[in-house]
C-alpha cells in the first residue's frame, strides 16, 4: 500500500486482509478447533412432524463402548431452564433444548449422545428406542388458523401467535373512492440462505469455577450469552463465548438450544463436547424463512397514482417460539417500498405449524413484502397499459421529499429513487431491450423484461416488538467497539459484531487508519468475538444489516477517544496546545514545526510504561471503548407507528430472461443492479455483497424450496433436491451505483448486505411473467420451476 | 469382509509427503485429512458430494474427499489446499482470488481453488463459459460467483503466453 497515510482510506477498494488467509485455507472455523479430551455429539431427531413421545429407552446406547453421555428431553428439562424467547408468546410455553413430551416437526432433536467420535455417537443413536404416538400434523398455515385445527400447544388454545390489524391513514375511504382496486393473492415458499459452513459449537464446563465456555459460529453472541446463562442457571459472568471465522451466516446461524445441549452433555461427561451440524440437519431443522400468503389490495387512480395499500399477511412460523412475528414486524419497514402511499393497512398473522422453526434469513420478510408490492405494481402497469417503469416513476418518494416518513412510521433518510431507476434503465438499455424482445417474439422466442425496485432497511429497533407483546423488553439498536494502542504503538480493534464474510478486518482498519493517520496495514482487527476481551452489549451481533447503522459509529467513537488522548499526551510532552498538533504518519507533530514530533511508539511508552510523563490526572493506558446507539430508534408512538428499521438504502434491478417453451427452463440473459447504499466504505466489499445477495434472490425466484408433504415430511432435505444456484445459473451481475450519503450515520454509509435478496425474486418473476404475459400467465408464487412453466405453456 | 470400525493401513502421499496411516475403514478422506493429519483447509459443506467444499486432488484430478474413504487412497497421491500454497506468499491463482475479492466467508474458497487448479491443468486458457461449467459443482453462498469467474479469468490472462497454449 503505497498510498499516503491520512489521505482517506475509507471509500477505497482496498483488497481484504482476511482474504489472504482464506485463499490459503488458513481460515479458522469452528470445526477446525479442538479441545483436549474432546467428545463429539450427535442428535436423535424426530421422524414425525407431530408425535407424542411416549417413552425413550437409552440404556443400550449408554452402554456402547466409547459413549460418555446420553441426554433425553426429560433429562434436559430437569437440568436446564426453558429457552428464553426474544419475542414472548402471550402464554408461556416452555421450550427446552430437546423435545420433552412431544415432537413438533420432522428433525426436532429428542435425544443427544456424546462419544469419542462422531461415528460412535451416531452408532449410539441407533440404539436409542423411542416410542412415538403419531399425532395429526398441521402443515398449511390457513388450516392452522381454522377452528378445530390440531394444536401444537394445546395450552395456548390456538396456533396463532399474533393476529392484529394495524391501520395507518384512511384506507377504507381510499378503497371506496379509487378508480380501481387491484386485488391479488401471492404466496412465497420456505427457503434459506444455507451458509456453506453449517452451524456448530464446542462446549466445555469447568466444574472448579462453574464456568461454561463455548466456541461457536453463532452470529448473535450478545443475545445468546443471556439465553444460555438463564437456561443454565448461572450468572452471565460465568458464560464465556467466542466466535472464530464464521463461514456465512445470513441470519441462519443461531440456535441456543444446540449450544445448551452441548453444555449439558459437557457437564454430564466432564469433557468438552463438539457438535457440528450435518447438511441434512441444517436443511431440515436449523432455520427457514417463513413461507406465507399475502392478500394485497392496491387502490389506484386512473393515472396510476397509488392511493392505499391493504395487506393481509400470514407468516407460517413452523415451530418458532423464539422470534414469532418477527417476519411480520420487519415488513412494516418496507411495506410501502419506495412509494408515496398515503394510507396503509397491515393485517398480520403469525402462525405455528409442524414445520422447521422459521427465523432470520437474509432480509427477514422483506423479500416477500417486496415481491408482493412489485408484483402488484407490474400487474397494475399491465392493467392500465402503462410502462412498468413509468408507473413506478409516478409513485416514487422523490429526493426533495427526503427525509420521508411512511404511514407505518419508517423514515427514509436519503436517496433518489427516481434517479436510481432512470440510471438502471439507461445502463440496461431498456428501450433497446424492448426492441430485442419484440424481435425475438416475432422469431418465436420468449423473452421477458423484469423491473423491480426496493428500499433496503438497515439496523433494527427492538422497541418494535412492543407492538406484538404490549411491553418493552429490549429497544433500539447499538454496538460496542474497542480501539487500543498497544504499548508498542501498534493499534488493535475489536467489535461486538462477529463478521461472517463482510470483511470487517479490512474495513474497520480503513476507518481507524483515517482517524489516527495510519495505514490499514498498521492496524490489527481481532478475528471474530470473545466475550472476555471483546466489548459487547445484549444487542451485539451480526444481524439486521446493522454494520453501517451502529458498528461504524462504535469504532469511529472509540478511535476518536484514542486520538484525543494521544493528542493530550503529546501536547503535554511537546509543551504545545492540542489545537496546534496534527496526527500523521504514525506520529503527532506541531503544525508547522515538523521536528517537534513524537512517534506513536513513544507516546504509547509514556501511556503504559513511563506514566510519570503523563499529563496530570491522565489515566495510564491508551485504549477506549465506545458504544454507539443510533438516534433514529424511537419507541412505538401512540398511533402504533414505529421505525422497526432505521436507515434506508435503495436499488433498482432490471433483468432480461428467456423462457425455453420446450423445457420450461428460464435463462437469465442479463441482470443489472443500480443501488445506493450511501457512502461506500470499501467498494470491493460492497459490490461483492450486491452480487451475492442478488444471487440469493435468483435462487429464491427459480430454484429453492423446502417442500413439505401433507404429513409434514420434508421432501427437499439435501442439496440434490433443495437446489442452490450454481455458477451456470447465476449470470454476470452488472452493478452500478449512486451515492447519497445517509445524514444519520457517522460516515454516511447505509446497509448493503441484504439488498439484492429483497427485489431479486420480484425482478425475476416480473421478467418471467413478461415473457409469458401473452399466454395470460400471472406469477403468484415462487419458485418458478420448469414444471410450473411447462404447465402454463400447455 | 472389513467391518466399518475395523482398522486398515493406508500408504499414500499427502502434499508430497509419503506415509503409512492406520484408519478406520469407514473414515472418509475428508475426516482423515482434517482430523488425523490436521489439514483443516479442506472444508466439509454437505457430506453428500454436492457442494464441492471438500475438493482435493487425487493423482492430480479433482475429487470430493467426503465421498471417498481414506482407505481408497492406498498407493495414491493427494494434494490439498495446503499443498497448493507456497511456503511463502500465495500462488498466482490464490493471488488473483485475493485481488479480485473472489470470496466472502471463504469457506468454499479452498475447494474452488483446487477445482480451478485441476481445470487449468487440463485447459490452460478456458473460456468464461468453460470456467463457469468447471466450477458449477462448487457451491458458493456468498459471491454469486461473479468475482470468482473474474479471478480465474485474470489468473489466466496473467499467465505467460506459453502457459496458455
Amino acid at each position: 500500500m503505497s498510498h499516503e497515510p491520512g489521505a482517506g482510506w475509507v471509500g477505497r477498494p482496498v483488497p481484504l486482509k482476511e482474504d489472504a488467509r482464506l485463499v490459503a485455507g488458513r481460515g479458522r472455523f469452528v470445526d477446525d478447533l479442538a479441545r483436549p479430551r474432546m467428545l463429539h455429539a450427535a442428535m436423535l431427531r424426530s421422524p414425525h412432524a407431530h408425535a407424542r413421545i411416549v417413552a425413550i429407552d437409552t440404556r443400550e446406547a449408554a452402554a456402547l463402548p466409547g459413549v460418555f453421555a446420553v441426554l433425553t428431553g426429560a433429562e434436559a428439562a430437569a437440568r436446564s431452564g426453558p429457552i428464553r424467547p426474544l419475542i414472548p408468546t402471550t402464554a408461556a410455553v416452555p421450550d427446552y433444548c430437546l423435545a420433552v413430551d412431544r415432537a413438533r416437526y420432522v428433525g426436532e432433536p429428542v435425544a443427544a449422545v456424546a462419544a469419542v467420535d462422531r461415528a460412535t455417537a451416531e452408532d449410539a443413536l441407533e440404539l436409542i428406542r423411542v416410542e412415538y404416538e403419531a399425532l395429526p400434523a398441521v402443515v398449511d398455515p390457513e388450516a392452522a388458523i381454522a377452528p378445530g385445527a390440531t394444536l401444537l400447544y394445546p395450552q395456548l388454545g390456538t396456533n396463532v401467535l399474533w393476529h392484529d390489524t394495524l391501520t395507518y391513514g384512511p384506507v377504507d375511504e381510499a378503497l371506496a373512492r379509487a378508480d380501481g382496486v387491484l386485488r391479488e393473492r401471492f404466496t412465497i415458499q420456505r427457503y434459506a440462505s444455507t451458509p456453506l459452513e453449517t452451524f456448530g459449537a464446542i462446549a466445555e464446563y469447568d466444574a472448579g469455577t462453574d464456568v461454561f465456555e463455548f466456541w461457536t459460529n453463532d452470529q448473535r453472541p450478545g443475545l445468546t450469552i443471556s439465553v444460555l446463562a438463564a437456561s443454565l442457571g448461572v450468572p452471565q459472568a460465568r458464560v464465556r463465548l467466542s466466535c472464530p471465522d464464521i463461514g456465512g451466516g445470513f441470519g441462519n446461524k443461531r440456535r441456543p438450544a444446540y449450544l445448551l445441549t452441548c453444555a449439558l452433555l459437557a457437564r454430564q461427561s466432564g469433557r468438552p463436547v463438539k457438535w457440528i451440524e450435518d447438511r441434512i440437519e441444517n436443511l431440515t431443522a436449523l432455520m427457514h424463512a417463513c413461507n406465507g400468503i399475502m392478500d394485497v389490495e392496491l387502490a389506484y387512480r386512473a393515472d396510476g397514482t397509488v392511493l392505499a395499500l391493504s395487506v393481509r399477511d400470514i407468516a407460517d412460523e413452523g415451530k418458532n417460539l423464539i422470534t414469532p412475528a418477527q417476519h411480520n414486524l420487519i415488513k412494516l419497514g418496507n411495506i410501502a417500498n419506495g412509494y408515496r402511499i398515503p394510507a396503509v393497512r397491515y393485517e398480520a398473522w403469525s402462525v405455528l405449524t409442524n414445520k422447521c422453526p422459521s427465523g432470520a434469513n437474509r432480509g427477514i420478510g422483506k423479500p416477500f413484502m417486496c415481491f408482493a408490492i412489485e408484483r402488484a405494481m407490474a400487474l397494475l402497469a399491465r392493467r392500465l397499459g402503462l410502462d412498468p417503469a413509468e408507473l413506478r416513476q409516478r409513485n416514487y418518494v422523490t429526493a426533495a421529499q427526503m427525509p420521508y416518513t411512511t404511514p407505518p412510521g419508517a423514515q427514509y433518510d436519503s436517496g433518489d429513487y427516481p434517479a436510481t431507476l432512470r440510471l438502471a434503465l439507461e445502463r440496461f438499455g431498456y428501450a433497446a431491450r424492448r426492441n430485442e424482445q419484440a424481435a425475438a417474439r416475432n422469431a418465436g422466442r420468449l423473452l421477458g423484461i423484469g423491473i423491480a425496485t426496493s428500499v433496503e432497511p438497515a439496523g433494527t429497533n427492538l422497541a418494535s416488538y412492543e407492538i406484538v407483546t404490549g411491553r418493552r423488553a429490549a429497544s433500539g439498536s447499538a454496538e460496542a467497539a474497542m480501539v487500543r494502542m498497544e504499548p508498542d504503538g501498534h493499534v488493535s480493534v475489536s467489535l461486538g459484531d462477529p463478521p461472517s464474510g463482510q470483511g470487517y478486518e479490512t474495513v474497520l482498519a480503513q476507518i481507524v487508519a483515517d482517524e489516527l493517520g495510519l495505514t490499514p496495514d498498521a492496524i490489527t482487527v481481532a478475528r471474530g468475538f470473545d466475550s472476555t476481551t471483546t466489548p459487547w452489549l445484549y444487542l451485539s451481533g451480526n444481524y439486521s444489516n446493522k454494520f453501517s447503522v451502529t458498528d461504524v459509529g462504535a469504532v469511529v467513537g472509540a478511535a476518536a477517544r484514542v486520538r484525543a488522548k494521544l493528542l493530550r499526551i503529546a501536547a503535554h510532552r511537546l509543551e504545545a496546545a492540542v489545537a496546534d498538533l496534527e496526527l500523521a504518519g504514525g506520529a503527532v507533530a506541531v503544525r508547522g514545526a515538523p521536528d517537534r514530533r513524537l512517534g506513536f511508539a513513544e507516546l504509547a511508552r509514556t501511556a503504559y510504561a513511563d506514566v510519570l510523563g503523563l499529563p496530570p490526572g491522565e489515566e495510564p493506558g491508551l485504549e477506549a471503548r465506545h458504544a454507539h446507539q443510533n438516534s433514529l430508534a424511537q419507541p412505538v408512538d401512540g398511533d402504533r407507528r414505529v421505525r422497526s428499521q432505521l436507515v434506508f438504502s435503495n436499488a433498482a434491478h432490471c433483468c432480461l430472461v428467456e423462457v425455453d417453451p420446450r423445457t420450461g427452463l428460464v435463462k437469465i440473459l442479463k441482470y443489472l443492479v443500480v443501488h445506493d447504499c450511501g457512502r461506500e466504505l470499501n467498494p470491493l466489499i460492497v459490490e461483492g455483497m450486491v452480487h451475492g445477495a442478488t444471487a440469493h434472490g435468483i435462487g429464491a425466484a427459480l430454484l429453492e424450496e423446502f417442500r413439505y408433504d401433507a404429513q409434514g415430511q420434508l421432501l427437499t432435505s439435501t442439496f440434490m433436491d433443495y437446489l442452490k444456484p450454481t455458477s451456470v445459473d447465476v449470470p454476470l451481475i452488472e452493478v452500478d451505483r449512486l451515492e447519497h450519503p445517509s445524514p444519520v450515520t457517522p460516515l454516511g454509509a447505509k446497509g448493503v448486505g441484504e439488498g439484492g435478496a429483497i427485489p431479486g425474486p420480484a425482478a425475476v418473476a416480473n421478467a418471467v411473467e413478461d415473457a409469458l404475459a401473452h399466454l395470460g400467465v400471472v406469477v403468484r408464487s415462487l419458485p418458478i420451476t420448469p414444471e410450473q412453466i411447462w404447465r402454463w405453456i400447455r | 469382509m472389513t467391518t466399518p470400525s475395523e482398522r486398515v493401513t493406508v500408504r499414500c502421499t499427502v502434499n508430497g509427503r509419503p506415509g503409512a496411516h492406520v484408519v478406520e475403514a469407514r473414515r472418509s478422506l475428508a475426516d482423515f485429512l482434517r482430523e488425523d493429519l490436521g489439514l483443516t483447509g479442506t472444508h466439509v459443506g454437505c457430506e453428500h458430494g454436492v457442494c464441492g467444499a471438500c475438493t482435493v486432488l487425487v493423482d492430480g484430478r479433482s475429487a470430493r474427499s467426503c465421498l471417498l474413504f481414506a482407505a481408497q487412497l492406498d498407493g495414491r497421491a493427494v494434494t490439498t489446499i495446503e499443498g497448493l500454497t507456497p511456503a511463502e506468499g500465495l500462488s498466482p491463482l490464490q493471488e488473483s482470488f485475493r485481488v479480485c475479492h473472489a470470496m466472502q466467508c471463504g469457506f468454499c474458497t479452498p475447494g474452488m481453488i483446487v477445482t480451478v487448479t485441476a481445470l487449468l491443468a487440463e485447459e490452460p486458457a478456458p473460456s468464461t463459459e468453460t470456467i463457469r461449467e468447471a466450477i458449477s459443482g462448487n457451491l458458493c453462498m456468498c459471491t454469486g460467483y461473479v468475482n470468482i469467474v473474474r479471478a480465474v479469468e485474470q489468473a489466466v490472462a496473467a499467465r505467460p503466453a506459453e502457459a496458455r497454449a
